[in-house]
């Protein structure tokens, strides 16, 4: 079941022009208008930084509940995971963008406002760090034991390394859980340090989630398109819709109980979040991501017929790419740009961050074999029907 | 029990699929199949695709659309009330209501559209083709319209994977 994978050199020339085109863009725009660059800085990291949350998230998911469908695909996550230390160094970058993007940054600010002096303890600068040092360290730590686990049984086999890394994937879940959330708070939370809800970062987290899911689907797809995984039928597509279908659910509940419960409470404390986003391209926005993320993936993965056909899986997915970006988007120019601005510095820093991500997942595909040799379930994922 | 029909019974589910796969090469397909637990090739080969998913998914729209103008006619048409300072239309808290009683309608509906169609109602006497067909016997049910000829390839080739039991 070997199966090598090499990175065509088009593909190498295409990343590395949309790094220099993300990279060029990212410098104008620090010169022209510093703050909106850092804010596409921050909103395209966290894009990326999710989906590496996101795949490990769903290989701890394929352990733990023992899946043997996508024991073939498991490379695909695994490699979407090792841009994790690409994304922590990324980071820990923002540290001199703080001023532009976080209120509770400014000297000035603290000393007249009683809850940012409140809240200092917890927000200031270099605990804000450690806590990323300290995230990014953990989730680096526990992804690359995955797959270091995963290379090991390619060679040695036996059932060894699948009981370890079901064990250290029950591990992950939990400190995804909390640090995943953590993370959220701090990075796009507290650009609004007055505004606080509970759902935000289980938003974010199952939005991860489903991001994840429909890029992991879009790589295979390409990958079996340019005739990779033989093995890949249409009960695996199915199998890949159901976790868009199902994400994209839990997004549309998470999404419309944080909006209901401010709504119907009407604290102005909590409210002034919806009031600054109710009016212009925000509203407009607003509704989009709820149709974008919810109602069209709901409706047209629904039927078997359509949830198991590229052809209509592939446009589903492109749009669900758009709709996390427009949902970060929401959630963070109203609190940095203050204007909805967008024009080629949105677009070049996200081409670049795109082909920074590309290259970092193709080349983890070519370091190991494509399709895991020793994997228990790969002949229950190979024979997979339903 | 009706004397006309006559059943192929199995030990396990590999019998049951040859015999089934050997059946259909033949070109006889049986009126019915038992199983413990859903088998592919059964399901596939016997070519009975149920449309209750349609019926609940449209039962779903209709009480989707009937739940919302009901609580739009209720509180904004027939006896408008401010209360919260919400208006009348308080769409957002409608939309709980909505998603629960939906499950429960569609939930309801569909047990009795199945009911209907596979008449079945409270009282009915169980037909059980096989005393073990409930049990984990994978049981075959023919009918004896099918014919002499036919019966003889039904009977051989039964005999060779289970027992026929008449």
């Amino acid at each position: 079941m070997e199966e090598k994978f090499v990175v065509p050199q088009k593909f190498k020339l295409l990343t590395y022009a949309l790094i220099a085109i993300g990279g060029i863009s990212l410098l104008l725009g620090f010169f022209l208008d510093s703050q909106r660059a850092w804010a596409n800085y921050l909103l395209n990291n966290f894009y990326f930084v999710s989906l590496a949350i996101g795949a490990a998230f769903f290989i701890a998911i394929q352990y733990v509940a023992q899946a043997g469908w996508s024991a073939a695909f498991k490379r695909v996550p695994e490699a979407m995971v090792s841009y994790l230390p690409v994304a922590g160094i990324l980071f820990l970058l923002l540290f001199f963008g703080m001023h532009s993007l976080y209120h509770w940054t400014h000297e000035d600010a603290l000393q007249t406002d009683a809850l940012l002096q409140h809240k200092s303890p917890y927000l200031n600068t270099p605990f804000f760090f450690a806590r990323v040092i300290f995230f990014f360290g953990a989730w680096i730590l526990l992804t690359s034991a995955l797959r270091k686990f995963s290379v090991k049984e390619d060679l040695e086999g036996g059932l060894n390394y699948f009981y370890k890394s079901e064990w250290y994937s029950r591990v992950l879940i939990f400190v995804l859980a909390l640090t995943f959330s953590l993370f959220a708070v701090d990075a796009i939370m507290s650009l609004e340090p007055h505004w606080f809800s509970t759902l935000f970062a289980g938003k974010l987290f199952i939005a991860a989630v489903l991001h994840a899911s429909t890029v992991i689907a879009l790589i295979v797809i390409i990958l079996h398109n340019r005739g990779h995984f033989e093995m890949l039928n249409q009960s695996h597509l199915h199998d890949f819709t159901r976790y868009i279908f199902m994400a994209s659910i839990v997004w549309g509940y998470f999404n419309f109980a944080e909006f209901m419960l401010i709504w119907y409470a009407n604290i102005p404390e909590e409210t002034f979040f919806f009031v600054d986003r109710w009016h212009g391209a925000w509203k407009f926005l607003f509704y989009f991501n709820i149709v974008v993320n919810w109602a069209i993936p709901f409706v047209v993965l629904m039927p078997r017929m359509t949830s198991r056909s590229k052809p209509v899986m592939v446009p589903v997915i492109i749009l669900l790419m758009i709709g996390q970006y427009t949902e970060l988007y929401y959630i963070i120019w109203p609190a940095t740009v203050h204007a909805a601005k967008f024009g080629w510095m949105e677009i070049g820093t996200f081409l670049g961050f795109a082909g920074l991500f590309s290259l970092v997942v193709a080349n983890a595909l070519t370091k190991a074999s494509l399709v895991p040799k020793n994997h228990p379930y790969m002949a229950e994922s190979v024979a997979h029907h339903f | 029990m009706n004397k006309k029909y006559f059943t192929g019974v199995f030990h396990d589910e590999e019998s049951l699929v040859k015999a089934f796969g050997r059946l259909r090469e033949a070109g006889i397909k049986p009126e019915e199949v038992y199983t413990p637990y859903p088998i592919h090739e059964i399901l596939d080969g016997m070519g009975n695709k149920t449309r209750i998913t349609h019926a609940a998914f449209f039962y779903g729209l209709f009480a989707v659309i009937g739940l919302l103008s009901f609580m739009y006619y209720v509180s904004v048409i027939d006896w408008p009330l401010v209360f919260g300072g919400k208006p009348f239309n308080a769409f957002p808290s409608f939309i709980v209501v909505t998603i629960v009683a939906t499950i429960l309608i569609i939930t309801l509906a569909t047990l009795f559209t199945f009911s209907v169609r596979a008449k079945i109602f409270p009282g009915k006497q169980a037909e059980i083709v096989h005393p073990r067909a409930t049990d984990d016997k994978f049981v075959m049910l023919f009918s004896d319209t099918i014919g002499k000829e036919k019966e003889e390839i039904v009977v051989h080739i039964i005999q060779e994977h289970g027992e026929v039991e008449k």
